[in-house]
């Protein structure tokens, strides 16, 4: 099992006896309303995916902890090697931690990650049109919309790998000097 | 520290808030534009303006823009 600890929180790759936790917080319509994808999520459905991710090195499925709870879900999926290209995507379910700083912190955590370790040189998201907060936090790193998405009701959004390094120093001496 | 500029620094954090809207009493969660961006920025702030690292619960333990600011000013 994988292990990110950085910037105060403890990324920690999704095992089997939490994916029960997983499915329970992603059919919360606090959460499905922002996913593409809205129908319930059986449990069958469940163990299938987490098959499908848990098979090769293209899907990191991480539960994000901080202050000792498990807050929310983040990961980088369906990642092309050859491109050098992943999607990453993140949720708080705690309401506790919704509005705060931990989904800078867990983002910071994965790209870190994803950048250095994996040796991505890109992630790409999809973002619905109306979601104004998830498209101001992915413009925050530096995400650039790509052409042609300017109609489109699912966005697709690019970071390169500079545009993340540029954003990261600042961001990294904050989050260092609060731990 | 004086709490006035404390509250015309918290709300330049604010794009689409109206600065009036932000008063000592304000419970600034409660702000429809409140957002973890803005969060962030408030943080931020604090440690450029004061000097002054906030701990992880520090937000959330803050209701009102005055109980923030006195966070701050214990820290000072």
């Amino acid at each position: 099992m994988i292990v990110l600890q950085d910037y105060g929180v403890t990324l920690k790759q999704l095992t089997h006896d939490k994916i029960e936790m997983v499915r329970r917080w992603r059919n919360d319509p606090k959460i499905q309303k922002y996913m593409e994808f809205r129908d319930e999520i059986t449990p069958e459905m469940q163990e299938n995916w987490f098959r499908k991710i848990s098979s090769g090195n293209t899907d990191y499925y991480f539960i994000i902890e901080a202050e000792g709870r498990e807050i929310g879900l983040i990961n980088i999926r369906s990642i092309d090697y050859d491109k050098k290209e992943g999607e990453p995507g993140i949720f708080i379910y705690d309401d506790d931690f919704l509005n705060s700083d931990y989904s800078f912190r867990s983002s910071l955590c994965l790209l870190d990650f994803v950048f250095g370790e994996l040796g991505l040189d890109r992630v790409v998201s999809h973002i619905m049109r109306d979601n104004k907060r998830a498209i101001d936090f992915n413009l925050f790193w530096g995400y650039v919309l790509s052409p042609g998405q300017e109609d489109v009701f699912n966005q697709e959004y690019v970071l390169q790998k500079e545009a993340y390094y540029k954003k990261r120093d600042k961001l990294s001496r904050l989050f260092k000097k609060k731990q | 520290m004086d709490l006035n500029d404390f509250i015309k620094n918290f709300a330049e954090q604010f794009d689409e808030t109206d600065p009036s809207e932000i008063r000592p009493d304000t419970a600034f969660h409660d702000l429809e534009e409140y957002s973890s961006l803005i969060a962030l920025s408030i943080i931020a702030m604090i440690d450029e303006e004061y000097d002054v690292v906030l701990k992880g619960d520090d937000m959330r333990s803050a209701v009102t823009v005055e109980d923030l600011y006195n966070i701050v000013c214990s820290r000072v």
